[in-house]
Protein backbone atom coordinates (compact mmCIF):
# COMPACT_ATOMS: atom_id res chain seq x y z
CA UNK A 1 0.00 0.00 0.00
CA UNK A 2 1.41 3.41 -0.69
CA UNK A 3 0.71 6.75 0.70
CA UNK A 4 -1.89 9.24 -0.67
CA UNK A 5 -0.20 11.83 -2.96
CA UNK A 6 0.41 15.01 -1.41
CA UNK A 7 -1.90 18.01 -2.71
CA UNK A 8 -0.35 19.18 -6.04
CA UNK A 9 1.58 16.04 -6.93
CA UNK A 10 1.10 15.70 -10.50
CA UNK A 11 2.58 12.11 -11.30
CA UNK A 12 5.10 12.55 -13.94
CA UNK A 13 3.36 10.80 -17.39
CA UNK A 14 0.67 14.02 -16.57
CA UNK A 15 3.47 17.20 -16.40
CA UNK A 16 4.40 19.24 -19.15
CA UNK A 17 6.54 22.66 -18.38
CA UNK A 18 5.19 22.09 -14.78
CA UNK A 19 1.74 22.05 -15.49
CA UNK A 20 -1.23 18.98 -15.24
CA UNK A 21 -1.56 17.92 -18.64
CA UNK A 22 -5.42 16.70 -17.70
CA UNK A 23 -5.93 20.46 -17.12
CA UNK A 24 -5.41 21.59 -20.81
CA UNK A 25 -8.41 20.58 -22.27
CA UNK A 26 -10.73 22.51 -20.40
CA UNK A 27 -8.31 25.67 -20.19
CA UNK A 28 -7.55 25.42 -23.67
CA UNK A 29 -11.05 25.16 -24.53
CA UNK A 30 -11.73 28.25 -23.09
CA UNK A 31 -8.58 30.55 -24.15
CA UNK A 32 -9.39 29.37 -27.68
CA UNK A 33 -13.39 30.48 -27.42
CA UNK A 34 -12.39 33.74 -25.69
CA UNK A 35 -9.42 34.63 -28.21
CA UNK A 36 -12.56 33.68 -31.42
CA UNK A 37 -14.85 36.08 -29.36
CA UNK A 38 -11.73 39.11 -28.21
CA UNK A 39 -10.21 38.85 -31.87
CA UNK A 40 -12.28 36.75 -34.24
CA UNK A 41 -15.30 39.00 -34.39
CA UNK A 42 -13.74 42.66 -34.68
CA UNK A 43 -11.83 41.06 -36.97
CA UNK A 44 -14.63 39.86 -38.99
CA UNK A 45 -16.00 43.29 -38.50
CA UNK A 46 -13.00 44.92 -40.16
CA UNK A 47 -13.17 42.41 -42.92
CA UNK A 48 -16.74 43.73 -43.76
CA UNK A 49 -17.26 46.96 -45.35
CA UNK A 50 -19.63 49.20 -45.23
CA UNK A 51 -22.59 49.60 -47.90
CA UNK A 52 -25.13 52.11 -45.81
CA UNK A 53 -24.18 54.92 -48.48
CA UNK A 54 -26.81 57.83 -48.36
CA UNK A 55 -28.73 58.44 -51.52
CA UNK A 56 -30.36 61.57 -52.66
CA UNK A 57 -33.47 61.89 -50.85
CA UNK A 58 -32.87 60.30 -47.64
CA UNK A 59 -33.97 61.87 -45.02
CA UNK A 60 -32.75 60.98 -40.85
CA UNK A 61 -34.99 60.69 -38.21
CA UNK A 62 -34.27 62.45 -35.09
CA UNK A 63 -37.68 61.59 -33.58
CA UNK A 64 -40.54 63.57 -32.79
CA UNK A 65 -40.47 64.72 -36.03
CA UNK A 66 -37.56 66.27 -36.06
CA UNK A 67 -35.55 65.98 -39.46
CA UNK A 68 -31.96 66.08 -40.48
CA UNK A 69 -30.65 65.75 -44.23
CA UNK A 70 -27.48 63.84 -44.38
CA UNK A 71 -24.69 64.78 -47.48
CA UNK A 72 -25.15 62.47 -50.20
CA UNK A 73 -22.68 59.72 -50.38
CA UNK A 74 -21.82 59.49 -46.84
CA UNK A 75 -21.76 55.76 -44.93
CA UNK A 76 -24.69 56.08 -42.15
CA UNK A 77 -23.06 54.07 -39.46
CA UNK A 78 -25.32 53.87 -37.06
CA UNK A 79 -29.25 55.89 -36.53
CA UNK A 80 -32.59 56.12 -38.38
CA UNK A 81 -33.75 56.68 -41.60
CA UNK A 82 -36.88 58.68 -41.84
CA UNK A 83 -39.81 55.92 -42.37
CA UNK A 84 -37.89 53.32 -41.18
CA UNK A 85 -38.78 52.89 -37.71
CA UNK A 86 -38.79 54.82 -34.34
CA UNK A 87 -37.02 57.24 -32.51
CA UNK A 88 -36.84 59.37 -29.23
CA UNK A 89 -35.57 62.54 -29.37
CA UNK A 90 -33.57 61.78 -26.06
CA UNK A 91 -31.79 58.82 -27.12
CA UNK A 92 -31.12 59.62 -30.77
CA UNK A 93 -27.58 58.63 -31.76
CA UNK A 94 -26.57 58.73 -35.56
CA UNK A 95 -23.25 58.37 -36.81
CA UNK A 96 -22.25 59.19 -40.36
CA UNK A 97 -18.66 58.80 -41.84
CA UNK A 98 -16.51 59.75 -45.08
CA UNK A 99 -13.22 59.26 -45.82
CA UNK A 100 -11.81 59.67 -42.80
CA UNK A 101 -14.35 62.10 -41.18
CA UNK A 102 -17.14 61.92 -39.35
CA UNK A 103 -20.42 63.46 -37.40
CA UNK A 104 -22.29 62.15 -35.35
CA UNK A 105 -25.49 63.25 -33.44
CA UNK A 106 -26.34 62.19 -29.83
CA UNK A 107 -29.62 63.62 -28.40
CA UNK A 108 -30.45 63.84 -24.89
CA UNK A 109 -32.77 65.27 -22.00
CA UNK A 110 -31.38 69.03 -20.84
CA UNK A 111 -32.90 71.22 -18.98
CA UNK A 112 -31.82 74.63 -20.18
CA UNK A 113 -30.08 76.76 -23.32
CA UNK A 114 -28.15 75.40 -26.02
CA UNK A 115 -24.67 77.37 -24.46
CA UNK A 116 -24.98 75.73 -21.22
CA UNK A 117 -25.67 72.45 -22.77
CA UNK A 118 -22.91 72.96 -24.32
CA UNK A 119 -20.52 73.95 -21.40
CA UNK A 120 -22.48 70.68 -19.59
CA UNK A 121 -20.96 68.32 -22.60
CA UNK A 122 -17.58 70.19 -22.31
CA UNK A 123 -17.54 69.87 -18.24
CA UNK A 124 -18.37 66.03 -18.53
CA UNK A 125 -15.37 65.72 -21.36
CA UNK A 126 -12.67 68.13 -19.65
CA UNK A 127 -10.52 70.11 -21.16
CA UNK A 128 -8.57 68.20 -24.32
CA UNK A 129 -5.20 69.38 -25.85
CA UNK A 130 -5.90 71.75 -28.75
CA UNK A 131 -7.03 75.37 -29.49
CA UNK A 132 -11.04 76.25 -28.84
CA UNK A 133 -12.54 79.06 -30.87
CA UNK A 134 -14.67 81.44 -30.27
CA UNK A 135 -18.49 80.31 -29.72
CA UNK A 136 -20.59 81.45 -32.85
CA UNK A 137 -24.40 81.29 -33.44
CA UNK A 138 -25.36 78.12 -36.16
CA UNK A 139 -29.41 79.44 -37.78
CA UNK A 140 -30.38 76.16 -39.36
CA UNK A 141 -33.29 76.89 -42.37
CA UNK A 142 -35.99 75.95 -40.04
CA UNK A 143 -35.16 78.78 -37.75
CA UNK A 144 -33.55 76.61 -35.33
CA UNK A 145 -30.65 78.31 -32.98
CA UNK A 146 -27.87 76.48 -31.96
CA UNK A 147 -24.29 77.19 -30.41
CA UNK A 148 -21.00 76.16 -32.27
CA UNK A 149 -17.63 76.22 -31.09
CA UNK A 150 -14.41 74.81 -33.18
CA UNK A 151 -11.39 73.37 -31.90
CA UNK A 152 -7.94 72.46 -33.76
CA UNK A 153 -5.25 69.94 -32.08
CA UNK A 154 -2.58 67.49 -33.28
CA UNK A 155 -5.52 64.80 -33.39
CA UNK A 156 -8.01 66.79 -35.85
CA UNK A 157 -10.15 69.16 -36.27
CA UNK A 158 -13.44 69.34 -34.33
CA UNK A 159 -16.59 71.39 -34.32
CA UNK A 160 -19.18 70.78 -31.50
CA UNK A 161 -22.92 72.71 -32.27
CA UNK A 162 -25.82 72.78 -29.52
CA UNK A 163 -29.22 72.44 -30.04
CA UNK A 164 -32.46 73.03 -28.47
CA UNK A 165 -34.86 70.99 -30.62
CA UNK A 166 -38.30 73.73 -29.87
CA UNK A 167 -40.40 74.30 -32.57
CA UNK A 168 -41.48 78.09 -32.77
CA UNK A 169 -44.40 77.14 -30.35
CA UNK A 170 -42.33 74.78 -27.76
CA UNK A 171 -40.29 75.44 -24.59
CA UNK A 172 -36.60 75.86 -25.36
CA UNK A 173 -35.36 75.04 -21.51
CA UNK A 174 -37.11 72.03 -21.37
CA UNK A 175 -37.41 70.57 -24.93
CA UNK A 176 -34.25 67.99 -25.90
CA UNK A 177 -30.51 68.87 -26.24
CA UNK A 178 -28.65 67.98 -29.68
CA UNK A 179 -25.49 68.06 -30.26
CA UNK A 180 -23.86 67.81 -33.70
CA UNK A 181 -19.91 66.83 -33.49
CA UNK A 182 -18.05 66.64 -36.89
CA UNK A 183 -14.49 65.35 -36.22
CA UNK A 184 -11.77 65.55 -39.33
CA UNK A 185 -8.00 64.74 -39.71
CA UNK A 186 -5.79 67.72 -38.94
CA UNK A 187 -6.30 70.58 -41.83
CA UNK A 188 -8.98 68.51 -43.31
CA UNK A 189 -11.97 70.50 -42.11
CA UNK A 190 -12.03 73.09 -44.57
CA UNK A 191 -12.86 71.02 -47.83
CA UNK A 192 -15.44 69.39 -45.68
CA UNK A 193 -17.31 72.81 -44.59
CA UNK A 194 -19.90 73.29 -47.15
CA UNK A 195 -20.78 69.69 -46.45
CA UNK A 196 -21.38 71.11 -43.14
CA UNK A 197 -22.50 73.69 -43.22
CA UNK A 198 -25.66 72.63 -45.55
CA UNK A 199 -26.25 69.78 -43.33
CA UNK A 200 -26.23 72.13 -40.34
CA UNK A 201 -28.67 73.90 -42.39
CA UNK A 202 -31.07 70.74 -42.90
CA UNK A 203 -31.62 70.16 -38.97
CA UNK A 204 -35.38 70.88 -38.21
CA UNK A 205 -37.35 70.52 -35.04
CA UNK A 206 -40.58 68.41 -34.78
CA UNK A 207 -43.71 70.58 -36.29
CA UNK A 208 -45.22 69.41 -32.93
CA UNK A 209 -43.09 71.07 -30.80
CA UNK B 1 -33.81 -7.10 -0.15
CA UNK B 2 -31.14 -4.41 -0.02
CA UNK B 3 -28.35 -5.20 2.67
CA UNK B 4 -26.75 -3.30 5.42
CA UNK B 5 -23.18 -3.66 2.91
CA UNK B 6 -25.54 -2.65 -0.35
CA UNK B 7 -26.26 0.59 1.44
CA UNK B 8 -23.34 1.76 2.41
CA UNK B 9 -21.50 1.11 -1.14
CA UNK B 10 -24.28 3.14 -2.57
CA UNK B 11 -23.26 5.71 0.24
CA UNK B 12 -19.88 6.30 -0.52
CA UNK B 13 -20.22 5.56 -4.41
CA UNK B 14 -23.18 8.93 -4.18
CA UNK B 15 -19.94 10.62 -2.17
CA UNK B 16 -17.34 9.44 -4.67
CA UNK B 17 -19.56 10.42 -7.43
CA UNK B 18 -21.14 13.69 -6.22
CA UNK B 19 -17.54 14.97 -4.94
CA UNK B 20 -19.13 16.24 -2.15
CA UNK B 21 -17.33 17.06 0.84
CA UNK B 22 -14.14 17.85 -1.34
CA UNK B 23 -12.18 21.33 -0.83
CA UNK B 24 -11.95 23.99 -3.31
CA UNK B 25 -8.85 26.02 -4.13
CA UNK B 26 -8.47 28.75 -6.66
CA UNK B 27 -4.66 29.05 -6.20
CA UNK B 28 -3.46 25.98 -8.69
CA UNK B 29 0.20 26.69 -10.14
CA UNK B 30 -0.18 23.63 -11.73
CA UNK B 31 -3.52 23.95 -13.64
CA UNK B 32 -3.61 25.66 -16.61
CA UNK B 33 -7.49 27.00 -15.92
CA UNK B 34 -5.93 28.78 -13.11
CA UNK B 35 -3.99 30.73 -15.12
CA UNK B 36 -6.75 31.21 -17.87
CA UNK B 37 -9.08 32.25 -15.36
CA UNK B 38 -6.32 35.06 -14.09
CA UNK B 39 -5.81 36.18 -17.67
CA UNK B 40 -9.62 36.53 -17.68
CA UNK B 41 -10.35 38.38 -14.54
CA UNK B 42 -7.04 40.30 -15.27
CA UNK B 43 -8.41 41.15 -18.32
CA UNK B 44 -11.59 42.52 -17.48
CA UNK B 45 -9.81 44.34 -14.77
CA UNK B 46 -8.05 46.35 -16.99
CA UNK B 47 -10.62 46.99 -18.89
CA UNK B 48 -12.96 48.46 -15.93
CA UNK B 49 -9.95 50.79 -15.45
CA UNK B 50 -9.90 51.74 -18.89
CA UNK B 51 -13.62 52.13 -19.31
CA UNK B 52 -14.48 53.93 -16.25
CA UNK B 53 -11.03 55.28 -14.88
CA UNK B 54 -10.85 58.70 -17.71
CA UNK B 55 -14.82 59.69 -16.12
CA UNK B 56 -14.57 58.35 -12.80
CA UNK B 57 -14.00 61.88 -11.30
CA UNK B 58 -16.89 63.35 -12.99
CA UNK B 59 -19.10 60.78 -12.91
CA UNK B 60 -18.53 59.64 -9.69
CA UNK B 61 -22.07 60.64 -8.45
CA UNK B 62 -23.92 58.17 -10.46
CA UNK B 63 -21.10 55.42 -9.92
CA UNK B 64 -21.28 56.00 -6.53
CA UNK B 65 -24.90 54.93 -6.35
CA UNK B 66 -24.96 52.85 -9.00
CA UNK B 67 -22.28 50.54 -6.98
CA UNK B 68 -24.23 51.20 -3.43
CA UNK B 69 -27.86 50.46 -5.04
CA UNK B 70 -27.04 47.36 -6.78
CA UNK B 71 -24.88 46.56 -3.32
CA UNK B 72 -27.95 46.28 -1.82
CA UNK B 73 -29.48 44.87 -4.99
CA UNK B 74 -27.11 41.61 -4.59
CA UNK B 75 -28.44 41.06 -1.24
CA UNK B 76 -31.35 39.37 -1.65
CA UNK B 77 -30.19 38.13 -4.29
CA UNK B 78 -27.38 35.93 -2.38
CA UNK B 79 -29.84 35.40 0.16
CA UNK B 80 -32.02 33.75 -2.37
CA UNK B 81 -29.05 31.59 -4.49
CA UNK B 82 -27.45 30.29 -0.74
CA UNK B 83 -31.08 29.00 -0.28
CA UNK B 84 -31.07 27.02 -3.76
CA UNK B 85 -27.65 26.03 -3.00
CA UNK B 86 -28.92 22.90 -1.83
CA UNK B 87 -28.42 19.12 -1.94
CA UNK B 88 -23.97 18.40 -2.51
CA UNK B 89 -23.87 22.34 -1.91
CA UNK B 90 -21.07 23.47 -3.50
CA UNK B 91 -18.65 25.44 -1.36
CA UNK B 92 -18.80 29.43 -0.80
CA UNK B 93 -15.08 29.83 -2.55
CA UNK B 94 -16.21 28.09 -5.60
CA UNK B 95 -19.42 30.31 -5.82
CA UNK B 96 -17.18 33.53 -5.55
CA UNK B 97 -14.87 32.39 -8.18
CA UNK B 98 -17.99 31.99 -10.39
CA UNK B 99 -19.12 35.58 -9.28
CA UNK B 100 -16.05 36.97 -10.39
CA UNK B 101 -15.58 35.57 -13.63
CA UNK B 102 -19.26 36.61 -14.30
CA UNK B 103 -18.73 40.34 -12.99
CA UNK B 104 -15.29 40.90 -14.48
CA UNK B 105 -13.75 38.38 -17.16
CA UNK B 106 -17.03 37.88 -19.15
CA UNK B 107 -18.64 41.06 -19.25
CA UNK B 108 -15.46 43.72 -19.64
CA UNK B 109 -12.79 40.61 -21.13
CA UNK B 110 -15.17 39.18 -23.35
CA UNK B 111 -18.42 40.75 -24.06
CA UNK B 112 -17.36 44.49 -24.67
CA UNK B 113 -15.53 44.12 -27.57
CA UNK B 114 -16.70 41.27 -28.81
CA UNK B 115 -20.57 42.81 -28.87
CA UNK B 116 -19.16 45.88 -30.23
CA UNK B 117 -17.82 44.14 -33.65
CA UNK B 118 -21.04 41.65 -33.34
CA UNK B 119 -23.55 44.97 -33.53
CA UNK B 120 -21.47 47.00 -36.34
CA UNK B 121 -21.25 43.64 -38.58
CA UNK B 122 -25.59 43.34 -38.10
CA UNK B 123 -25.38 46.72 -39.31
CA UNK B 124 -23.21 46.59 -41.49
CA UNK B 125 -25.17 43.26 -43.04
CA UNK B 126 -28.86 44.68 -42.48
CA UNK B 127 -28.77 48.52 -42.84
CA UNK B 128 -29.19 50.58 -39.57
CA UNK B 129 -33.38 50.10 -39.33
CA UNK B 130 -32.81 46.45 -39.11
CA UNK B 131 -29.43 46.21 -36.37
CA UNK B 132 -31.67 49.07 -34.38
CA UNK B 133 -34.74 46.35 -34.00
CA UNK B 134 -32.78 43.01 -33.90
CA UNK B 135 -29.15 43.84 -33.42
CA UNK B 136 -28.90 43.50 -29.44
CA UNK B 137 -30.58 39.77 -29.14
CA UNK B 138 -28.60 38.46 -32.24
CA UNK B 139 -25.40 39.72 -30.15
CA UNK B 140 -25.56 39.39 -26.44
CA UNK B 141 -27.37 35.51 -26.33
CA UNK B 142 -24.18 34.32 -28.45
CA UNK B 143 -21.38 36.56 -26.88
CA UNK B 144 -22.66 37.40 -23.30
CA UNK B 145 -23.86 33.48 -22.90
CA UNK B 146 -20.69 31.06 -24.24
CA UNK B 147 -18.93 34.29 -22.22
CA UNK B 148 -20.20 33.23 -19.04
CA UNK B 149 -20.19 30.01 -19.49
CA UNK B 150 -17.01 29.57 -19.74
CA UNK B 151 -16.33 30.31 -16.36
CA UNK B 152 -18.24 27.26 -15.85
CA UNK B 153 -15.77 24.92 -18.32
CA UNK B 154 -12.86 26.65 -15.71
CA UNK B 155 -14.35 25.81 -12.68
CA UNK B 156 -14.84 22.36 -14.29
CA UNK B 157 -10.91 22.62 -15.27
CA UNK B 158 -10.39 24.11 -11.32
CA UNK B 159 -12.39 21.74 -8.93
CA UNK B 160 -13.64 18.52 -11.87
CA UNK B 161 -14.20 16.20 -8.59
CA UNK B 162 -16.99 19.36 -7.13
CA UNK B 163 -18.60 20.20 -10.04
CA UNK B 164 -20.16 16.84 -12.01
CA UNK B 165 -24.00 17.20 -12.54
CA UNK B 166 -26.61 19.33 -13.93
CA UNK B 167 -27.45 21.35 -10.96
CA UNK B 168 -24.13 22.35 -10.32
CA UNK B 169 -24.00 23.97 -13.59
CA UNK B 170 -27.14 25.35 -12.65
CA UNK B 171 -26.54 26.98 -9.39
CA UNK B 172 -22.98 27.98 -10.66
CA UNK B 173 -24.60 29.33 -13.55
CA UNK B 174 -26.37 31.40 -11.52
CA UNK B 175 -23.89 33.08 -9.80
CA UNK B 176 -21.79 33.90 -12.79
CA UNK B 177 -24.98 35.46 -14.11
CA UNK B 178 -25.34 37.42 -10.93
CA UNK B 179 -21.94 39.14 -10.90
CA UNK B 180 -22.31 39.69 -14.55
CA UNK B 181 -25.80 41.41 -14.39
CA UNK B 182 -24.80 43.59 -11.16
CA UNK B 183 -21.27 44.02 -12.70
CA UNK B 184 -23.12 44.95 -15.73
CA UNK B 185 -26.11 47.34 -13.94
CA UNK B 186 -23.23 49.10 -12.61
CA UNK B 187 -22.06 50.03 -16.55
CA UNK B 188 -25.83 50.93 -17.73
CA UNK B 189 -26.00 53.47 -14.55
CA UNK B 190 -22.67 55.18 -16.13
CA UNK B 191 -23.83 55.08 -19.52
CA UNK B 192 -26.94 56.26 -18.24
CA UNK B 193 -25.33 59.16 -16.62
CA UNK B 194 -22.53 60.05 -19.55
CA UNK B 195 -25.81 60.13 -22.11
CA UNK B 196 -26.68 63.54 -20.00
CA UNK B 197 -23.08 64.16 -19.99
CA UNK B 198 -23.75 64.19 -16.33
CA UNK B 199 -26.60 66.39 -16.17
CA UNK B 200 -28.23 65.19 -12.83
CA UNK B 201 -26.39 62.14 -12.27
CA UNK B 202 -28.60 60.79 -9.38
CA UNK B 203 -31.63 61.26 -10.53
CA UNK B 204 -30.55 59.33 -13.87
CA UNK B 205 -29.06 56.30 -11.47
CA UNK B 206 -31.76 55.77 -9.37
CA UNK B 207 -33.89 55.96 -12.55
CA UNK B 208 -31.38 52.84 -13.79
CA UNK B 209 -31.49 51.10 -10.77
CA UNK B 210 -35.55 50.93 -11.20
CA UNK B 211 -35.62 49.67 -14.51
CA UNK B 212 -32.77 47.05 -14.55
CA UNK B 213 -33.42 46.00 -11.23
CA UNK B 214 -36.58 45.11 -12.25
CA UNK B 215 -35.59 43.40 -15.09
CA UNK B 216 -32.96 41.98 -13.71
CA UNK B 217 -35.43 39.47 -11.76
CA UNK B 218 -35.42 37.57 -15.20
CA UNK B 219 -32.37 38.14 -16.59
CA UNK B 220 -29.03 37.43 -16.67
CA UNK B 221 -28.65 34.75 -13.32
CA UNK B 222 -31.25 32.88 -15.06
CA UNK B 223 -30.52 32.94 -18.77
CA UNK B 224 -26.99 31.48 -17.16
CA UNK B 225 -28.23 29.07 -14.87
CA UNK B 226 -30.40 27.59 -17.69
CA UNK B 227 -27.79 27.94 -20.00
CA UNK B 228 -25.00 26.16 -17.54
CA UNK B 229 -27.48 23.56 -16.52
CA UNK B 230 -27.59 22.74 -20.50
CA UNK B 231 -23.93 22.59 -21.09
CA UNK B 232 -23.30 20.05 -18.04
CA UNK B 233 -26.75 17.83 -20.13
CA UNK B 234 -24.10 18.37 -23.14
CA UNK B 235 -20.75 17.26 -20.95
CA UNK B 236 -22.22 14.43 -19.33
CA UNK B 237 -19.62 14.60 -16.81
CA UNK B 238 -21.87 12.35 -14.34
CA UNK B 239 -22.88 8.41 -15.07
CA UNK B 240 -26.24 8.54 -17.00
CA UNK B 241 -26.43 12.20 -17.05
CA UNK B 242 -25.13 13.15 -20.63
CA UNK B 243 -28.23 14.09 -23.08
CA UNK B 244 -27.06 16.03 -25.69
CA UNK B 245 -30.96 17.07 -27.36
CA UNK B 246 -31.75 18.10 -23.85
CA UNK B 247 -28.50 19.95 -23.30
CA UNK B 248 -28.42 21.70 -26.41
CA UNK B 249 -31.91 22.16 -26.63
CA UNK B 250 -31.67 23.55 -22.56
CA UNK B 251 -28.75 26.23 -23.94
CA UNK B 252 -30.93 27.33 -26.96
CA UNK B 253 -33.73 28.00 -24.62
CA UNK B 254 -31.66 30.29 -22.49
CA UNK B 255 -30.49 32.24 -25.54
CA UNK B 256 -33.92 32.48 -27.04
CA UNK B 257 -34.93 34.36 -23.85
CA UNK B 258 -32.02 36.44 -23.28
CA UNK B 259 -32.84 37.45 -27.38
CA UNK B 260 -36.39 38.06 -26.45
CA UNK B 261 -35.42 40.19 -23.59
CA UNK B 262 -33.07 42.01 -25.90
CA UNK B 263 -35.36 42.82 -29.04
CA UNK B 264 -38.51 43.47 -27.01
CA UNK B 265 -38.73 46.76 -29.53
CA UNK B 266 -38.57 44.55 -32.62
CA UNK B 267 -40.84 42.00 -31.32
CA UNK B 268 -43.44 43.87 -30.55
CA UNK B 269 -43.54 45.64 -33.62
CA UNK B 270 -44.70 49.04 -32.40
CA UNK B 271 -47.55 47.92 -30.98
CA UNK B 272 -47.79 49.79 -27.75
CA UNK B 273 -49.83 47.54 -26.11
CA UNK B 274 -47.66 44.68 -27.32
CA UNK B 275 -45.14 46.05 -25.89
CA UNK B 276 -46.59 46.50 -22.33
CA UNK B 277 -47.28 43.07 -22.56
CA UNK B 278 -44.98 41.15 -23.76
CA UNK B 279 -42.36 41.34 -20.93
CA UNK B 280 -44.52 40.02 -18.41
CA UNK B 281 -45.34 37.10 -20.94
CA UNK B 282 -42.07 36.15 -21.43
CA UNK B 283 -40.91 36.82 -17.82
CA UNK B 284 -43.50 34.47 -16.68
CA UNK B 285 -42.61 31.65 -19.58
CA UNK B 286 -38.86 32.12 -18.23
CA UNK B 287 -40.01 31.56 -14.57
CA UNK B 288 -41.61 28.48 -15.46
CA UNK B 289 -39.30 27.05 -17.49
CA UNK B 290 -36.45 28.13 -15.00
CA UNK B 291 -38.33 26.13 -12.30
CA UNK B 292 -38.76 22.58 -15.01
CA UNK B 293 -34.67 23.14 -15.56
CA UNK B 294 -34.28 22.92 -11.90
CA UNK B 295 -36.45 20.31 -11.29
CA UNK B 296 -35.07 17.76 -13.98
CA UNK B 297 -31.12 19.56 -13.03
CA UNK B 298 -31.86 18.25 -9.68
CA UNK B 299 -32.91 15.05 -10.37
CA UNK B 300 -29.36 13.44 -9.77
CA UNK B 301 -28.63 15.45 -6.81
CA UNK B 302 -31.44 14.27 -4.81
CA UNK B 303 -30.48 10.59 -5.58
CA UNK B 304 -27.05 11.11 -4.06
CA UNK B 305 -28.62 12.93 -0.86
CA UNK B 306 -30.82 10.06 -0.85
CA UNK B 307 -28.29 7.43 -0.98
CA UNK B 308 -26.02 8.81 1.53
CA UNK B 309 -28.47 9.45 3.95
CA UNK B 310 -29.82 6.20 3.47
CA UNK B 311 -27.88 4.28 6.48
CA UNK B 312 -28.91 6.60 8.85
CA UNK B 313 -32.70 6.16 7.89
CA UNK B 314 -32.17 2.35 8.66
CA UNK B 315 -30.31 3.56 11.58
CA UNK B 316 -33.42 5.57 13.05
CA UNK B 317 -31.84 8.56 12.94
CA UNK B 318 -33.83 9.78 10.02
CA UNK B 319 -37.00 8.82 9.77
CA UNK B 320 -38.45 8.53 5.74
CA UNK B 321 -40.45 11.47 6.02
CA UNK B 322 -37.49 13.64 6.49
CA UNK B 323 -35.16 11.74 4.24
CA UNK B 324 -38.16 12.49 1.62
CA UNK B 325 -38.04 15.88 2.23
CA UNK B 326 -34.04 16.93 2.59
CA UNK B 327 -33.69 14.97 -0.61
CA UNK B 328 -37.16 15.77 -2.54
CA UNK B 329 -38.64 18.65 -4.05
CA UNK B 330 -40.55 21.75 -2.72
CA UNK B 331 -43.34 19.77 -2.81
CA UNK B 332 -42.33 17.41 -0.81
CA UNK B 333 -40.67 19.61 1.67
CA UNK B 334 -44.32 21.51 1.67
CA UNK B 335 -45.80 18.07 2.54
CA UNK B 336 -42.67 17.84 5.62
CA UNK B 337 -44.16 21.39 6.96
CA UNK B 338 -47.49 19.90 6.97
CA UNK B 339 -46.32 16.76 8.96
CA UNK B 340 -44.95 18.13 11.92
CA UNK B 341 -47.17 21.14 11.79
CA UNK B 342 -44.17 23.76 12.17
CA UNK B 343 -42.70 25.52 9.61
CA UNK B 344 -39.25 26.49 11.77
CA UNK B 345 -39.22 23.19 13.05
CA UNK B 346 -39.44 21.74 9.91
CA UNK B 347 -36.41 23.66 8.78
CA UNK B 348 -34.40 23.35 11.79
CA UNK B 349 -35.04 19.44 11.26
CA UNK B 350 -34.29 19.57 7.05
CA UNK B 351 -31.04 22.05 8.15
CA UNK B 352 -30.25 19.72 10.86
CA UNK B 353 -30.37 16.48 7.94
CA UNK B 354 -28.53 18.44 5.55
CA UNK B 355 -25.39 19.34 8.25
CA UNK B 356 -25.55 15.46 8.92
CA UNK B 357 -25.64 14.51 4.82
CA UNK B 358 -22.81 17.34 4.45
CA UNK B 359 -20.79 16.11 7.71
CA UNK B 360 -20.74 12.17 6.22
CA UNK B 361 -19.38 13.39 2.72
CA UNK B 362 -16.38 15.21 4.06
CA UNK B 363 -15.55 12.34 6.36
CA UNK B 364 -15.89 10.29 3.61
CA UNK B 365 -18.47 8.11 4.94
CA UNK B 366 -16.59 7.53 7.72
CA UNK B 367 -17.21 8.12 11.41
CA UNK B 368 -15.65 10.94 12.74
CA UNK B 369 -16.55 13.59 15.80
CA UNK B 370 -18.44 15.69 13.50
CA UNK B 371 -20.49 13.26 11.90
CA UNK B 372 -21.30 12.05 15.67
CA UNK B 373 -21.91 15.76 16.24
CA UNK B 374 -24.42 16.69 12.93
CA UNK B 375 -26.02 12.71 14.38
CA UNK B 376 -26.64 14.03 17.83
CA UNK B 377 -27.89 17.54 16.83
CA UNK B 378 -30.63 15.61 14.49
CA UNK B 379 -31.44 13.27 17.09
CA UNK B 380 -31.82 16.53 19.86
CA UNK B 381 -34.30 18.06 17.65
CA UNK B 382 -36.36 15.10 16.69
CA UNK B 383 -36.76 14.59 20.08
CA UNK B 384 -37.24 17.89 21.09
CA UNK B 385 -40.69 17.36 19.32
Amino acid sequence: MTDAAPREWVPVEHRFLGLDRRTFAPALSVLVIALLLLYGLPALNAAIPWHNEIRAGDVLDLGDGATAVPPVGWQLEGGTLAGTGSVSPSSVQVQLASGGATITLRGTSFTGTADAFLDQVQRSEGSPPGVDGSRGTVTTASGLVGVAQGSTSPNGDALDVAFKMAGASGEAEAAPALLVRVRTAPGQFERLQDTVATFLRGIAPGASR
Amino acid sequence: MTTTSEVKTAQLAAIEQSGWGQPFRLVQPRNLAFWVYLLGVGGGALAVLRYFGPGAHFYSPALTGGVLLFGLYLVPWLLLLRHQNRYTAQPAALLATAFVWGGLAAPFWIALPANNALLEIWTKVGGTAFAANWSAGLTAPINEEFGKALGLVLLIGLAPRLVRGAYDGFIIGAFIGLGFQVFEDVLYVYNGAAQTFGADQITSSFQMFLIRGAAGIVSHALFSAIFCAGLMWVLGRTPGERNVPRGVLTMLTAMVFHFAWDDMGGLSGGNALLAVVLPFVIAIVELVTLFYVARHASRQERIWVRQLLQPESDAGVIDPALLAAVSGLGKDRKAFRKLVHSRSRARHLLDAAADLARELARAQGSETSEVAHARAELLRLRGGR
